[in-house]
């Protein structure tokens, strides 16, 4: 008796069924994989998904990698940016206050201590600081002045106290400025 | 049916050698994210204690009855019970594990600074600091009128008690000092800050001024460092005053 459909191989050929078979296996594999890799998503964009996000132990951020003390703060780029690396931590955002040149394009690189914060320098940025990763943002100032940085997303009774000041400054100040200078604002 | 399908060539095989390269191709793929390729300057570490679970598993495993017969050596200092006689050296009692443990673990370091403390602790061992940590974190902080305690100190100047209570209860937004209750007590404790409820006047007002120098620079994350510079030497004065005569007990943060 004949069954009712001929099996795919018959009708097919053995390489055709050795082609999806193939292809079944990846996908899975590849599903299996992004699910490892990504747990969840800190931020989109076909750049994160190559180069995956950047993780740190928000535990050690003291002791080792670019969360250390004297790494943080403003520092100019061979590029002719700045970057800007910050912890947020319950309930201050380090340094407390960065000084930043205007008309540049700055890189504000940021993780979290504990829990999630959401540093927002007033309209120019918001940002979601996650313990664990490093969220990225670029941003650039337009305006020279004084910003204020609050946190935006509640993270414990000190919440509504935690802020922090970003001071824009034309390119010729902010270059003339020590180091340690650009991470406190002295001045202020 | 399904046994015809997939029974063409060495399907069984191919599907596990396929697997397995993927699999180790998963492994290779997933490593570590990819690190900045800046250069880093040299590391600046304010100590050496961080809050791994296995460093709280240790700090918080010790023996209260060996502490008892450790802290014997401090009495003199730090009192019998863990109060002190004098204003200008910090009461232990009550005191979390995780803070006299890491505040040990920094004496011994040199990571913070103390004539009198480094030796002390470069004598004890990690055991040693989680025994004593034990000891002083079930030590009572209820008053005790017949102790040669200094604390409390009465506060002398009215005027400072509402600059503390304000700054104690809601900080200064403006600034962006958060309320000191948030992580020293009693509304929140963060992991290895210090209830501040039974400390001495003298040697808070000591250890804020050092913070703001930077003196004293084993807060992780520069947290105290940050707040403390943004003080002024009059709120300084007036919250150590106002810890030190106890108004860090009571259930403040109502009405302000």
């Amino acid at each position: 008796m004949r069954p009712l459909g001929r099996p795919f191989a018959e009708r097919s050929g053995p390489r055709a069924t050795k082609v999806i078979r193939v292809a079944l296996v990846s996908i899975t594999l590849i599903c299996v994989w992004l699910s490892v890799r990504f747990p969840y998503e800190v931020e989109s964009g076909l750049e994160r998904f190559l180069n995956g996000p950047d993780r740190v132990n928000p535990q050690t951020l003291h002791q080792r990698g670019e969360f250390v003390e004297n790494n943080l703060g403003p520092t100019e780029d061979p590029s002719g940016g700045v970057t800007v690396r910050m912890i947020a931590e319950q309930y201050l955002f380090v340094p407390q206050c960065v000084v930043v040149p205007v008309e540049v394009p700055i890189r504000i690189r940021i993780t979290s201590a504990d829990v999630v914060h959401k540093p927002t320098i007033e309209t120019v940025a918001e940002i979601k600081a996650v313990p664990g990763y490093v969220v990225e943002s670029h941003v650039q100032f337009a305006h020279a002045g004084d910003y204020q940085m609050p946190c935006h997303e509640f993270c414990g009774p000190g919440h509504y106290a935690m802020r922090s000041f970003v001071k824009a400054v034309p390119l010729n100040e902010f270059r003339s400025l020590s180091r340690e200078a650009r991470r406190t604002c002295a001045a202020r | 049916m399904l046994r015809d399908r997939f029974q063409t060539g060495n399907a069984g095989a191919s599907v596990a050698r396929s697997a397995a390269l993927c699999l180790v191709a998963m492994v290779v793929l997933a490593g570590p994210g990819t690190a900045s390729d800046e250069p880093q300057p040299a590391s600046q570490t304010p100590s050496n204690v961080s809050w791994t679970a296995n460093t709280i598993a240790r700090a918080t495993s010790g023996n209260a009855l060996r502490g008892l017969i450790l802290a014997r050596r401090c009495d003199r200092c730090h009192g019998r019970e863990g109060f002190s006689s004098s204003p200008a050296v910090p009461n232990l009692a009550g005191l979390d594990r995780l803070v006299v443990w890491k505040q040990l673990d920094d004496f011994r370091s040199g990571k913070r600074t103390s004539f009198a403390m480094e030796p002390i602790a470069g004598g004890l061992s990690l055991e040693d600091f989680a025994d004593l940590a034990a000891y002083y974190w079930i030590m009572p902080t209820t008053p005790d009128p017949q102790d040669d305690r200094a604390f409390p100190q009465p506060l002398t100047d009215q005027k400072n008690e509402a600059i503390a209570i304000k700054l104690i209860t809601a900080g200064d937004g403006a600034r962006g000092i958060p309320p000191c209750q948030a992580c020293h007590g009693p509304v929140g404790l963060v992991t290895g800050a210090p209830s501040l409820a039974t400390q001495n006047a003298t040697y808070l007002l000591g250890e804020i001024e050092a913070f703001a120098k930077g003196k004293r620079s084993n807060d992780i994350n520069l947290r105290m460092r940050s707040i403390a510079r943004q003080l002024t030497e009059e709120e300084r004065r007036a919250l150590s005053q106002a810890y030190g005569a106890g108004l860090g007990t009571a259930p403040t943060g109502q009405g302000r």
